[in-house]
């Protein structure tokens, strides 16, 4: 038995994880409520990664995880994938949107206005230290404008189409049972067009903003202008089996569509959706999917290239795996090694005379 | 008849911890990998309550298969008391009910990252290999979508000319674990990072190999009865790892992998890399009744 004495894998595996668990200490629905409603940017952004938009629960995997996103996207995914897929709900339209915020940089002023909602963009970035100094830091209050903003808004592309502007791609009419659903089908490429929006709905928001920053710095082959951004509730529609059509509740939703002038003399269109409110997350992810027709195997805007990298829980995942052992690979690349130094140096090639 | 009789009561997890939806996806990829020999298909791999890069897409197969009668034996790097083989094995038997073991012999299902055990694997056993990177073709092309292309024209140059290189370079085939290998003479696959010692194994094996990428989405097969061959050339013969006059200082066996354990001397010592089988050996000089089943080398030489 002295030959298990010294390893006792399964005792340290199970005291390491309480040593984790202990620094978190207890968790009860009080922490979970007031992480829910003390980060709501954070929530969103876990939520989009995860494909699941339920608050409490992203609430309760942050908690878990003590904030380590990754492992809280993980934790989603994971029961997420095994709920069953009650129905598909009705496609949500731009116009159809209650919009809290919707700017163009495009144009000065826009059919339906520029609305700034909710932002922090010209803030000055101070830190309240007067907070810990026992001074809370109160937000002064909202005052409303004279006339409400409409709550819904036109698309800004819709109009663009109007002018002849834009290329207005052919529409394909899917019934909502057959949109192609990545998280039950392997990502292949060419990628689905449903396949594309859902990786980039559900990307990592570092990862996408690091290869769209590489795109916007000038490895890609286009320079993004903001066509559109926009934060808003969608009501999610769904079919009772009965037939009546009816709101099952409303979901954050953000929107980025970035332009540039295309080779075919028209602007061109990138397009990037997710559930939540997260704006570096869908303008990395238009300016990826404006940058990726036609471009080269292997670049950072390549659909391929940027898909793959920035799905969070597998490239989060398979970074750590290197923690495993791996003694037995490299054992087997010391044998060649070693193999190589016994073997005498191959003979010089014969020098050809000038 | 009444709903209550039309549906199961509410659990927090289906049987095998995956759903059936999953479950049935599963099945039909691993028939299409097993009529197919070597050939990577494609399946969604969902998440599970495990890190991708731990063995997810062996977990997923292995999830898939298992029944409440299947007996369990998970090994990482030849270990099955390595942490993270413990860790697989008890959530295998948690969501299962399936029995744990460490004995090969024992075991119906052995799931494995990186080795593959000493002791013969029978026909009533299934093997499933834990795979990091499915992709043979992926040190000469990343793309996975040009690589998939080449394997459907059998376009394998750039395979030898890599193994060419090595020799004119280093004066031998350099390639560690995870050997390129052509499976039924058609589908060059990596037999996951197993050790160059173990690919002769796979060849005209009795048992069924699953190789499973879960991060990668990508599942492979070897049935019963194919034929793995490694990458050669005709006069530069395929070489094990050069352990055959090796000795396990614990357990006193020659002539099977083993692990180096360097020592504060500046020399090494040698341990048997399949843990349980120097277990064995170990309780048989006991005089314990442990038996130790055929091996696939005797005295270092594959038999």
């Amino acid at each position: 038995m002295a030959y298990v004495a010294t390893r006792g894998g399964e005792r340290a595996i199970e005291q390491s994880e309480r040593l984790y668990r202990a620094e978190l200490g207890q968790i009860d629905a009080a922490r979970v409520a007031e992480i829910r409603h003390a980060l709501p940017m954070l929530i969103d952004r876990v939520m989009g990664e995860a494909s699941l938009y339920e608050p409490d629960l992203a609430a309760l995997a942050l908690a878990q995880a003590g904030g380590d996103l990754y492992e809280a996207v993980l934790l989603l995914r994971a029961w997420r994938t095994t709920q069953p897929r009650l129905t598909i709900a009705q496609p949500v339209l731009q116009d159809q949107l209650f919009t809290l915020r919707r700017i163009s940089a495009a144009f000065k002023d826009i059919p339906g206005g520029q609305i700034l909602g909710p932002s922090l963009d010209y803030a000055h970035r101070l830190l309240a230290t007067g907070v810990l100094q026992g001074r809370p830091y109160v937000p002064a209050a909202v005052q409303p404008a004279a006339t409400p903003a409409p709550a819904r808004q036109p698309s800004l592309a819709a109009w663009q189409k109007a002018q002849g502007l834009v290329a207005d791609p052919a529409r394909a009419d899917v019934a909502p049972d057959d949109i192609p659903d990545l998280t039950r089908e392997p990502l292949l490429f060419p990628a689905a067009r449903a396949h594309t929006l859902q990786s980039l709905a559900r990307a990592d928001t570092g990862g996408m903003l690091a290869l769209g920053y590489s795109a916007m710095r000038g490895y890609g082959n286009a320079h993004p202008t903001v066509n559109e951004l926009r934060l808003a509730e969608a009501d999610v529609r769904v079919r009772h089996p009965g037939g009546t059509v009816f709101s099952a509740g409303r979901v954050k939703v953000s929107q980025a569509e970035v332009t540039s002038k295309g080779k075919s003399g028209l602007l061109e269109l990138g397009f990037c959706a997710t559930l939540g409110w997260n704006e570096v997350k869908v303008i990395s992810g238009a300016t990826l999917d404006l940058n990726a027709p036609g471009a080269a195997k292997g670049s950072p805007v390549e659909e391929e290239f940027f898909l793959y990298h920035t799905e969070p829980v597998e490239a989060s995942g398979f970074c750590i795996h290197f923690k495993l052992p791996h003694y037995v690979t490299f054992q087997s690349s010391l044998d060649a090694l070693r193999g190589a130094k016994a073997v005498p140096a191959p003979h010089e090639p014969e020098k050809v005379p000038a | 008849m009444t709903i209550a009789t039309l549906t199961k009561p509410w659990e927090a997890m289906s049987y095998g911890f995956l759903d059936a939806s999953a479950k049935r996806e599963l099945r039909r990829k691993m028939l299409k990998a097993i009529a197919v020999p070597g050939c990577q298909m494609p399946y969604a791999s969902r998440e599970v309550p495990m890190a991708r890069g731990w063995g997810t897409g062996g977990l997923q197969v292995t999830l898939t298969l298992l029944r409440p009668s299947s007996v369990v034996k998970v090994i990482d790097q030849g270990a099955d008391d390595s942490v993270n083989a413990a860790s697989i094995r008890s959530f295998l038997s948690k969501v299962s009910g399936a029995r744990e073991t460490w004995d090969t012999l024992e075991a119906t299902i052995l799931q494995s990252r990186h080795r593959i055990p000493e002791e013969r694997l029978r026909a009533d056993q299934v093997l499933v290999l834990q795979v990091p990177n499915p992709e043979p073709l992926r040190p000469v092309e990343p793309n996975m979508s040009v690589a998939r292309q080449m394997h459907a024209d059998a376009d394998y140059g750039r395979l030898w000319l890599i193994l060419y290189e090595q020799i004119v370079r280093s004066g031998r085939v350099m390639q560690g674990a995870a050997y390129p290998s052509l499976v039924n003479g058609r589908h060059v696959m990596t037999p996951s990072p197993i050790p160059r010692w173990d690919v002769p194994k796979l060849h005209m094996a009795q048992h069924l190999t699953f190789l499973s990428a879960g991060r990668e989405k990508r599942l492979y097969a070897v049935p019963p009865f194919t034929r793995v061959e490694p990458l050669v050339f005709s006069d530069v013969p395929f070489q094990v790892e050069d352990h055959a006059a090796l000795t396990c200082h614990r357990s006193g066996l020659t002539g099977y992998f083993m692990n180096e354990i360097p020592q504060g001397d500046g020399g090494s010592q040698f341990e048997l890399s399949d843990s349980n089988l120097g277990i064995k050996a170990i309780r048989q000089a006991e005089g314990a009744d442990a038996r130790i089943g055929p091996t696939w080398y005797e005295n270092g030489k594959t038999s």
